[in-house]
């Protein structure tokens, strides 16, 4: 099954509302079929912009990462249903490559021996 | 009566080959068949052009000893022509040369017939070296085949025990709860960066 990641951005609740709509998502996922693999916090703050998300203007927001293993044929759907959920600002599905080691893609390459001078 | 208008409307080849025929024919200058002689021409009565007696005879005698050396000569030639090709066809010097063409081929024939033999040698023994070469490229293409596809089951192996283990700590509806709690004390932050070396340099905090 391919991995994806679920980026959430929850409104900035009380730890017990902003626990319970973790739950309520975690529950959608899994009764969807899903396999979650870890939920990761990455800290209540200040949105890049203002959001404005079901009649109501958002500045901050908490962070949460969540992967799971799921059919791909569940994102349109589990999309759908968050979209709806009224303490989810923006839900954000992706795909989790596996980390396959590639050689250098970037920056200098092997050592070459300097060129006689500058031509310009 | 009629004009003789030269030697318009003439073909070529009368021209080319004179053979006692008048080179020059009556062409109809303006008038037609039908229309009547002019009244200047009333009362014309042609006459041939005179003719010497005298003259006429050593003519004729002259013209006839010409036509018989001429009529000689020619058919001197053409016997000499005919004997010739003869000759070729069937002269002593035309079997010479027949025979020697016979024996240049039949040499010929046989120098082709063993250098053909040579070629044949050769060809077999590189299509036998080919096709051993060709046996061991693919036995050694097999094996390594079979090496990858065993290393390949290796890895999925492993990444198997590998997932098995990770599926311990994953989440379910029990342990939901408890991870949720957890995850809500620990914030993460991956916002640093990083040196070639792997260290962190910077580190920005969590407002």
């Amino acid at each position: 099954m391919p991995r994806y990641e679920l980026a959430l951005i929850v409104k900035a609740m009380q730890r017990a509302d902003t626990a319970a709509a973790l739950r309520r998502t975690v529950e959608a996922l899994l009764e969807r079929g899903a396999v979650v693999r870890d939920v990761e916090n990455l800290g209540e703050r200040l949105l890049p912009y203002r959001v404005s998300k079901h009649s109501a203007l958002h500045t901050r927001g908490a962070y949460f990462t969540v992967d799971f293993y799921a059919a791909p044929d569940i994102a349109t759907d589990l999309l759908d249903h968050l979209g709806r959920d009224v303490d989810v600002v923006r839900p954000t599905v992706l795909k989790k490559e596996s980390a396959a080691p590639r050689g250098p893609c970037c920056g200098p390459g092997p050592s070459r021996p300097q060129g006689t001078g500058t031509g310009t | 009566m009629f004009k003789v208008l030269g030697e318009r409307g003439l073909p070529v080849a009368r021209l080319l080959t004179p053979r006692g025929g008048p080179a020059l024919q009556a062409v109809r200058g303006r008038k037609s068949r039908t229309d009547p002689p002019a009244k200047s021409k009333e009362g014309r009565i042609k006459v041939p052009p005179p003719v010497d007696p005298v003259e006429m005879v050593v003519l004729g005698e002259r013209y006839t000893e010409y036509g018989l050396i001429m009529r000689a000569l020619r058919l001197e030639f053409k016997e000499e022509v005919l004997r010739k090709k003869y000759e070729q066809e069937t002269g002593s010097v035309a079997e010479e040369r027949a025979r020697q063409d016979t024996e240049e081929h039949r040499s010929l024939m046989a120098w082709n017939d063993a250098e053909n033999r040579r070629m044949l040698r050769i060809r077999q023994l590189r299509v036998h070296n080919e096709t051993e070469e060709a046996e061991l490229k693919k036995q050694v293409a097999i094996l390594q085949r079979e090496q990858q596809m065993q290393e390949l089951i290796k890895e999925k192996e492993k990444e198997i025990l590998q997932l098995q283990e990770e599926a311990k700590n994953f989440i379910t509806l029990e342990n939901l709860d408890q991870r949720i709690e957890e995850a809500l004390d620990n914030p993460k932050n991956y916002n640093f960066a990083i040196d070639k070396e792997g260290r962190i340099v910077k580190q920005t905090v969590l407002k």
